[in-house]
């Protein structure tokens, strides 16, 4: 297990800083609009991906709540501040706390039961994100099947245009969610939860409440799950419960874990950037349709491929890493994707570092020198 | 005096019944041999007064604190701890890592930080510190044996079980590991150990407990207790019949 520390906060802090500015910059530096919508979705999946990791990526136990977690952040707003003219930045908090208490539910019931955990927690959590849309479908007071339109509802003005503030919400609330993950890696939560996922009867003769630590990871997961879901009731606009309580969500942010890598923080991170990249550059390149179909094909082939994360074995492949990615831009570069967007670009880079350290190591070992020069020649060319 | 003592322990799994009315006790500062034959109850009789399986039956105290009913994480906090007999390391972690856990846990929880200094000391005390950074997987059987040995110990116990942890030692490793359990105990760890080898059991244990079939059969002085009937019975009698069958 690789530590983080204190200073790594403090890294994400600085980062998140600069980002702030970016939409006071956007008109001086000439960027369009889109890249903050993009940005928010980053922001967004970060945050999910990031949550879900902090319970199920470092205890083990696998949760399919997260669209429980996202859905009741979504129609708190809907609920409260739509029907029930809540102050909206209020009813985000509420919406995290919605989860949490929901999170807090599924908890004690499911942890309670000592000889029942693995599989019916699993089961517990998928369960509920079904009745809460059948709640929700049958109940008018929340939904009643008509769907809510959240694009009706007052925005705070100091906050700025509706590109800047769901920027700079969704980045509040990735960086949060980062540094929670951090913190609980550091932290004897983190390291209660790693005993649990490796051995939890041994964790608990050892001295791990176990009990606690998981009802404590489990609250900030469905907390800032909500939060997260609450604000992005804004960007989805007319909300419905088919699409809020889809299997979008949990599918993917458990996609984008695994695929990153579920032991470090920086996994989710990983799996997220480049999910919501390669999957944003497929939609714009007209494959809406099969976008997901594609995006979780592929998924599931780099996962096979790559079974410790992204993130673990990028950093055990710095070389590669490097050489793909500037390799990708050089390629993109060439094929005219900078004409397209710099996120084009970038998505070539992404796109051909994964495949570089997908690659088997003897048959890298053999060619390394080989794709450094083809590399050299053509940045030369290019 | 911080003695544990419990009766009336009654364990079932299925139809077996593992532990059957087991009355008992460790007195402070000794070293209790708990010996039978396999199947016995031995490792069960760990694992009861560990917490790591709640008894059907019987009540356990330890000094003052009544552990019959305390949840395992906080039994540890009393000051027991244990190894287990088919090692259980955390298989995500490292060596050190491993032994850091249990000093972020227990009465006196240390941070992260300080927990890994401190379990470097018990590493280098089983001899594994070259080992500290290493994955799991790459420790062999003795090792990972050690590695129980060093992760109980960072729990800080006043009194530890062994569950066999010098078994399958050549006898150089094994006298090497009975200087190793005197120094543990001399430190002031009351020691229950058990393991089949006699010669291990009567040069350190002051006391032998036996069980058969999940019932304390003797308990006494060592030399008695090896020499009784019932028990030369449950041994030879165990013994002789597995090496016709
Ligand atoms: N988890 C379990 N599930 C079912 N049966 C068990 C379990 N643990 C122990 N038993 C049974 O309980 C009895 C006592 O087992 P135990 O492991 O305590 O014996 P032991 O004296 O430690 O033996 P050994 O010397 O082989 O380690 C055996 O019949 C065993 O099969
Ligand atoms: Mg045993």
């Amino acid at each position: 297990m690789t530590t983080t520390n204190r200073n790594t906060s403090l890294i994400t802090l600085a980062f998140a800083l600069v980002l702030w500015f970016m939409p006071s910059v956007r008109e001086t530096l000439d960027f369009p609009v889109f890249f903050l919508l993009f940005g928010y979705s980053l922001f967004f999946w970060i945050a999910q991906a990031s949550s879900w990791n902090t319970f199920t990526g470092f205890s083990g136990y696998f949760s399919f709540g997260q669209g429980a977690f996202f859905g009741a952040g979504v129609y708190s707003v809907a609920v409260l501040a739509v029907k029930r003219d809540w102050p909206l930045l209020f009813t985000f908090l509420v919406g995290g706390l919605v989860a949490a208490v929901i999170g807090l539910i599924i908890g004690v019931v499911v942890f309670r039961l000592r000889k029942l955990r693995g599989e019916i927690f699993a089961l517990m959590t998928l369960a509920v994100a079904f009745v809460m849309a059948s709640v929700a479908r049958v109940s008018p007071a929340i939904d009643g099947g008509q769907g809510v339109p959240v694009n009706t509802v007052e925005l705070p003005e100091f906050l700025g245009d509706f590109p800047t503030m769901i920027f700079r919400l969704g980045l509040i609330v990735a960086t949060f969610a980062v540094i929670t993950a951090q913190s609980v890696q550091r932290s004897r939560l983190g390291w209660g939860l790693f005993s649990i996922r490796d051995d939890e009867d041994v964790a608990e003769t050892l001295g791990v409440p176990t009990f606690r630590f998981k009802i404590t990871a489990l609250l900030l997961t469905a907390f800032i799950a909500g939060i997260s879901g609450a604000i992005h009731s804004l960007q989805i606009g007319y909300v419905t419960i088919e699409d809020v309580f889809s299997i979008r969500v949990p599918l993917f942010v458990i996609l984008m874990s695994i695929l990153g890598g579920t032991k470090h923080w920086m996994g989710p991170v990983v799996g997220a950037v480049v999910v919501v990249t390669l999957n944003d550059r497929l939609n714009r390149a007209g494959f809406q349709e099969i976008s997901d179909l594609i995006t979780g094909g592929l998924l599931i082939l780099m996962i096979v491929a790559v079974k410790e994360g992204l993130y673990l074995r990028m950093r055990a492949r710095p070389l590669r890493t490097a050489v793909g990615f500037t390799a990708g831009l050089v390629i993109g570069f060439a094929l005219g994707a900078l004409d397209e967007s710099l996120i084009t670009l970038v998505a070539y880079g992404l796109g051909i570092a994964v495949l570089a350290v997908m690659l088997p190591l003897s048959w890298f070992a053999r060619s390394e020198p080989a794709v450094t020069d083809d590399v050299e020649e053509v940045a030369s060319h290019g | 005096m911080a003695d544990l003592r419990f009766t009336g322990i009654g364990k079932r799994f299925g139809g077996v019944r593992a532990l059957d009315g087991v009355d008992g006790h460790v007195d402070e500062g000794e070293i209790l041999g708990l010996v039978g034959p396999n199947g016995s109850g031995k490792s069960t009789l760990i694992n009861v007064l560990s917490g790591h399986y709640a008894a059907d039956d019987g009540s356990i105290t330890y000094g003052e604190a009544n552990l019959t009913d305390l949840p395992p994480h906080r039994i540890i906090e009393t000051g027991l701890a244990r190894t287990y007999q088919i090692p259980r390391p955390f298989s995500t972690m490292t060596a050190l890592e491993n032994v850091s856990v249990p000093f972020m846990f227990g009465a006196n929880p240390l941070s992260p930080q300080t927990a890994r200094e401190s379990a470097m000391e018990w590493l280098a005390f089983t001899g594994l510190d070259s080992l500290a950074n290493e994955p799991i997987d790459s420790l062999n059987l003795h090792q990972l044996k050690y590695l129980e040995l060093a992760r109980a110990l960072a729990a800080r116990p006043k009194l530890l079980f062994l569950d066999e942890v010098l078994s399958g030692l050549n006898p150089t490793e094994i006298t090497a590991s009975i200087e190793m359990v005197r120094r543990i105990h001399s430190s002031g760890i009351t020691i229950v150990i058990v393991e089949h080898l006699v010669r291990v059991v009567t040069e350190l244990a002051s006391r032998i407990m036996v069980l058969d079939r999940g019932k304390v059969i003797a308990d006494g002085d060592p030399t008695l207790v090896m020499q009784d009937d019932a028990v030369v019975t449950a041994y030879l009698g165990k013994r002789s019949k597995r090496a016709e069958g």
